[in-house]
């Protein structure tokens, strides 16, 4: 479950920059996670409250973006949306593409007090 | 750069409710709209502040990784990272390849596996230097440990660096080590559909060994299918299919190897 591992690094960076902040606690701390990153939201989640306990962000939220995935189709340019990494292209039914959104997961921001 | 305004500063960004944004470092602060939180609140509980942060989540492995590979390219190591679910036959390659090659190609292994010296016994009798890490609870391997385990085995100039990662399909994915290509085996015991089901880990590969393949007759697993969905995952895929255990195939695997590690 390497949930647990992306979990302890979002606390890591989010503690280091709100101790820089001077803050007191974390409120919430919010994510972009793509749809192709490999990431499991409900684990995430699950991960995500046993790593804060006895933090910052002890008792924080969870906002969590889902980056939904694009890509380009390598033989007729043709840039879509898609939902997995088997996708076909809409126009020319190729499977060539390169995925150009999807693969995010960043933490954007943290709340605190 | 600023997410906000797209100014140029690398640093992170502070925003405070109620009050101008500002870049450490830069020395300049400007006013953007306020941003939209969705909620109404009250302007007067100013110690209630957001920290704009922007930060790739797994930052801290990748730029290890990237550590990684600039110390393998300073010393000429061609490093491979070799990832299955587990009993695909990865430590077997191994230990053929190594068996084979290791008088053309100084070599050295990493092993990775939650439990045990198995591993590292078996690849310790080819003669070739090994390290075992053993992550415990740990799913995958991760580049500070791969940087730990390459100052204890004190690699060679001119040399290849195996990293055989921890038997899981899934995990190691997500957690660049710094090599230079990363290697994804699939036995023929398994199903033909597992780029399918496991499309990151292709998808996240440069080469595919489809291995085990003397088995061929007794299984129903038909090879080119699997490598039509391993392309629907990833059409940069290269692919090798070998028994490690008859040798058919390793040749063209052999082949490959002393082209890319120009030792």
């Amino acid at each position: 479950m390497h949930e647990m591992s992306i979990a302890m690094s979002i606390i890591s960076i989010a503690c280091k920059e709100a101790e820089k902040d001077g803050a007191s606690s974390i409120s919430n701390i919010e994510l972009d996670v793509g749809k192709l990153s490999g990431v499991m939201i409900d684990s995430l989640n699950f991960c995500y409250e046993s790593v804060c306990k006895g933090t910052l962000a002890e008792n924080s939220t969870l906002s969590i973006n889902e980056v939904p995935a694009r890509a380009s189709c390598k033989k007729c340019n043709h840039t879509f949306e898609i939902d997995s990494f088997m996708a076909l292209c809409p126009q020319c039914e190729s499977y060539e593409i390169d995925i150009l959104q999807g693969r995010e997961l960043k933490l954007k921001a943290v709340s605190v007090n | 750069m600023c997410d906000t305004c797209g100014c140029g500063s690398d640093s992170t960004t502070f925003r405070k409710h109620g009050e101008d944004h500002h870049h450490h470092g830069d020395g300049h602060s400007h006013n953007h709209d306020h941003h939209d939180h969705g909620h109404s609140h009250d302007h007067k509980h100013t110690q209630d502040r957001t920290i704009t942060i922007e930060q790739d989540i797994l930052g801290e492995n990748n730029l290890l990784a990237q550590r990684n590979r600039g110390y393998f390219e300073a010393k000429n190591v061609f490093a491979i990272n070799l990832v299955s679910s587990p009993g695909s036959g990865k430590t077997t390659l191994l230990e053929k390849t190594l068996a084979t090659l290791k008088e053309e190609i100084p070599s050295a292994v990493i092993e990775g596996d939650q439990q045990t010296m198995n591993d590292a016994d078996r690849i310790a009798k080819t003669g070739v230097p090994v390290l075992q890490i053993n992550t415990g609870n740990g799913c995958h391997l991760d580049a500070e440990m791969i940087h730990t385990a390459y100052g204890e085995l004190k690699l060679q100039d001119n040399s290849a660096l195996f990293i055989e990662n921890v038997g899981n399909l899934v995990c190691p994915a997500l957690f660049d080590l710094g090599e230079d290509k990363r290697v994804v085996v699939i036995s023929v015991t398994e199903g033909d559909d597992k780029p399918l089901k496991y499309p990151t880990m292709f998808d996240a590969a440069d080469i595919c060994i489809i291995n085990k393949i003397d088995l061929l007759p007794y299984v129903q697993f038909d090879v080119e299918k699997c490598k039509e969905y391993a392309l629907q995952v990833n059409h940069h895929l290269e692919f090798f299919e070998v028994s490690a255990t008859t040798g058919e195939g390793m040749e063209t695997w052999y082949n490959w190897l002393k082209e890319h590690a120009k030792v």
